[in-house]
């Protein structure tokens, strides 16, 4: 149990999807307007993740490697929908709030990449577990974000209007607030390591020094990454 | 239960039919690959740096897989362990690398170089050298803000009273400064052969390189009588040596009035 | 017909830009805006996946997902066509057209797995969009793309010539360097009733 629980904060703190990992950018600054918002978005993410780290890892000997991804991007697909059909039936606002990003939860980077990285290395107990911290790290970082964001932005918190509209920074609630924040977020997560003695540079893509400065290469399948294997 | 049969069945055929392309494409559509390229690639260290003379660490190792190329050891930075791997995985020899370091043309510090106007902007030397090519009186001196330093993943090279000096026991001759200096005075040299170095890179006439900076290249041409070898050479007002005739005697250090050259 | 495809090309390269707009894309926006070679190529790639993908998902969909009623499998079959497409362009160039797939070849497997395809493509089923229009849309969204993604190599140059504090280095001042563009392109809002009449 304590290897289960290890893992469960390992995908909450230490790997946090989204500030240490850098995935699933899109959706975290997409959503993060509101806290119903981001609290609806992290349930899916985390019920998506859950299944379909529980059915890879259970399937993790019978896939053949070459065709792998696609076979994933299956069982990801056939959750998602299931996903998309019950909020689209017993949650209608939350289904506007998300938009597209409920069907694009397909290819969000965390879940092909935790299926990656995690669910086809791992017994499904363990990859249970972490996919529950990565889907509640992630909606932790959302939630932080929206709170924020809503707050400030539109002077609202979970529909109440809170602070009237004439002292909100409405920016804050649009696209150039969604950068600016995830980018503060990113500089105090960077600041608070840090002050406790840990180096952590944040970057992403294919740079001269190969895969060992890029996020994504967990879930990469780019030529450039199999050569440098 | 008709519904749910329709469903599965058009996902079904909709996959094999896809499957099936992808199957016949792969198959009739197929690029024969050199089986050695990704093991060659597998030895070198994937910096990119150029210094081997091809584009890339894909670049070399494509040389060598294809057989265009057959010396193993153009790897600098990935120096003999390199070489030595590259040379097992392609069955010859392994030859030793030419050790390279990084060498700044520039040796106009705080005391001997003036300056044109006050700097106070960004301090980055290439910010500013955005600004009518820095604040120093040479147009192509070293600014002395660092970027290389900073650039440097060795810490090989650091700035001294306002100009770069590398340490060539550190420096492992990745070119990583020769790219991020803004005037591309930073070059890579032979750290065995190559020791008599010019350490400025001003082109402009005598009288004006002189007024900027009091160990500038003054295109005398005292250098290129004194050789014997015919290694030196004045250029477009600055001196530059051949290295394939230079012998590194040194008799060019010792005439030079300027303190120009030398002798590493 | 015509002005209503001018409308669509110009909604998405602008006013609705998928990256500083809508938040898709975000992933390689960040991390090929580095060097410009790299981002020509990725924009290069993006644009010819997005219309080709948007032409064959139109026509499955027209013609093999509502004639069953299986709309509700739009998201499986797109996401599966999107990557066997990918798949297939991939393998078609590597064999005839070798100095284009030096160019776009690396990137064709990253924009498999990206947002932005997947949400053209769904969008364009959405909207109810002709084929024409369809394939307008994604061509459009992918210039739009490579707009953002030219432009914002240009301003992450700027950005490295200045010295932030030391907790911003790397991607924190990138991403505020990204708010600043896309504060830009919300000066589009409202210009394409003008301009198309809606």
């Amino acid at each position: 149990m304590k290897k289960q629980w290890q893992i469960l904060l390992n995908g909450i703190f230490r790997e946090n999807p989204v500030l240490i990992l850098l995935l699933g950018c899109c959706s975290t600054l997409a959503i993060s307007v509101t806290v119903l918002g981001s609290l609806g978005m992290g349930a899916a993410l985390t019920f998506v993740l859950v299944c379909s780290n529980i059915v890879i890892s259970a399937l993790r000997k019978v896939i053949p490697d070459k065709i792998r991804i696609p076979c994933y991007i299956i069982v990801v697909a056939t959750f998602v929908t299931l996903v998309e059909m019950v909020v689209k039936a017993y949650m209608q606002t939350l289904y506007d709030a998300l938009g597209i990003f409920l069907p694009l939860i397909v290819v969000n980077c965390i879940v092909l990449g935790r299926a990656e990285m995690f669910a086809n290395k791992n017994n499904m107990i363990d990859s249970l577990f972490d996919g529950l911290g990565m889907g509640i790290g992630y909606t932790m970082v959302l939630t932080a974000m929206a709170l924020v964001r809503e707050l400030i932005g539109a002077g609202s918190l979970l529909g109440k209007q809170i602070i009237p509209e004439e002292y909100t920074i409405r920016i804050l609630a649009q696209t150039p607030g969604g950068f600016f924040m995830f980018g503060c977020m990113m500089a105090l997560l960077v600041w608070g390591l840090d002050r406790h003695g840990k180096k952590f540079k944040p970057e992403m893509g294919c740079d001269e020094n190969g895969c060992s400065n890029c996020a994504m290469a967990g879930s990469c399948t780019s030529k450039e990454k199999e050569a440098a294997n | 239960m008709n519904g749910v049969m329709i469903a599965v069945s058009v996902l079904c055929a909709i996959g094999a039919v896809c499957a099936l392309i992808l199957v016949v494409a792969s198959k009739y559509m197929s690029v024969p690959e050199n089986e050695r390229f990704p093991a060659i690639r597998a030895c070198l260290p994937g910096a990119n740096c150029g210094a081997c003379g091809y584009a890339g660490c894909d670049g070399y190792a494509n040389a060598l897989a294809e057989g265009t190329e057959t010396r193993t050891n153009l790897c600098v930075p990935g120096a003999s362990g390199a070489a030595k791997a590259v040379a097992e995985v392609m069955g010859v020899a392994a030859e030793e690398v030419v050790r390279q370091v990084a060498f700044v043309k520039c040796n106009g510090d705080c005391e001997k170089a003036g300056h044109k106007y006050e700097y106070e902007g960004i301090q980055t030397c290439s910010a500013a050298n955005i600004l009518f090519s820095g604040e120093w009186a040479c147009p192509n001196s070293c600014m002395g803000y660092g970027d290389c330093e900073r650039a440097c993943p060795s810490d090989a090279i650091h700035v001294v009273n306002g100009v770069a000096v590398v340490n060539p026991a550190v420096c492992t001759g990745c070119g990583i400064c020769t790219r991020t200096c803004p005037k591309h005075i930073i070059s890579l040299r032979r750290f065995a052969e190559d020791r008599v170095q010019v350490r400025c890179s001003n082109t402009q006439t005598g009288g004006v390189a002189r007024k900027a900076c009091s160990t500038a290249c003054i295109a005398c041409k005292k250098c290129e009588k004194t050789c014997t070898h015919d290694a030196i050479h004045v250029v477009d007002n600055l001196a530059r040596i051949d290295y394939d005739k230079c012998v590194g005697c040194g008799e060019c250090v010792e005439q030079c009035p300027n303190g120009v050259l030398v002798k590493l | 017909m015509l002005m209503k495809a001018l409308s669509i090309m110009f909604v998405m390269i602008f006013t609705q830009n998928y990256v500083l707009v809508q938040f898709l894309g975000i992933c390689p926006f960040l991390g090929v805006s580095k060097k410009f070679d790299s981002a020509i190529g990725m924009s290069g790639a993006v644009v010819f996946v997005m219309t080709l993908a948007s032409a064959a998902t139109w026509t499955i969909y027209t013609y093999v997902m509502v004639p069953n009623n299986l709309e509700y499998l739009t998201t499986i079959i797109f996401i599966l066509v999107i990557a066997a497409l990918v798949q297939f362009v991939e393998i078609f160039l590597k064999r005839y057209m070798p100095p284009l797939y030096q160019a776009l070849g690396v990137y064709l497997p990253l924009i498999t797995t990206n947002c932005i395809v997947l949400a053209a493509t769904i969008l364009n089923v959405d909207n109810s969009y002709t084929f024409l229009e369809s394939c307008v849309n994604g061509f459009s969204a992918g210039v739009g793309f490579a707009l953002a993604l030219v432009i914002f190599c240009g301003v992450r140059k700027a950005v490295e010539n200045a010295r932030p504090p030391k907790c911003f280095e790397g991607l924190p001042i990138t991403l505020v360097a990204a708010a600043l563009t896309s504060l830009t392109f919300m000066s589009f809002t409202g210009m394409a009733e003008k301009l198309f009449g809606g």
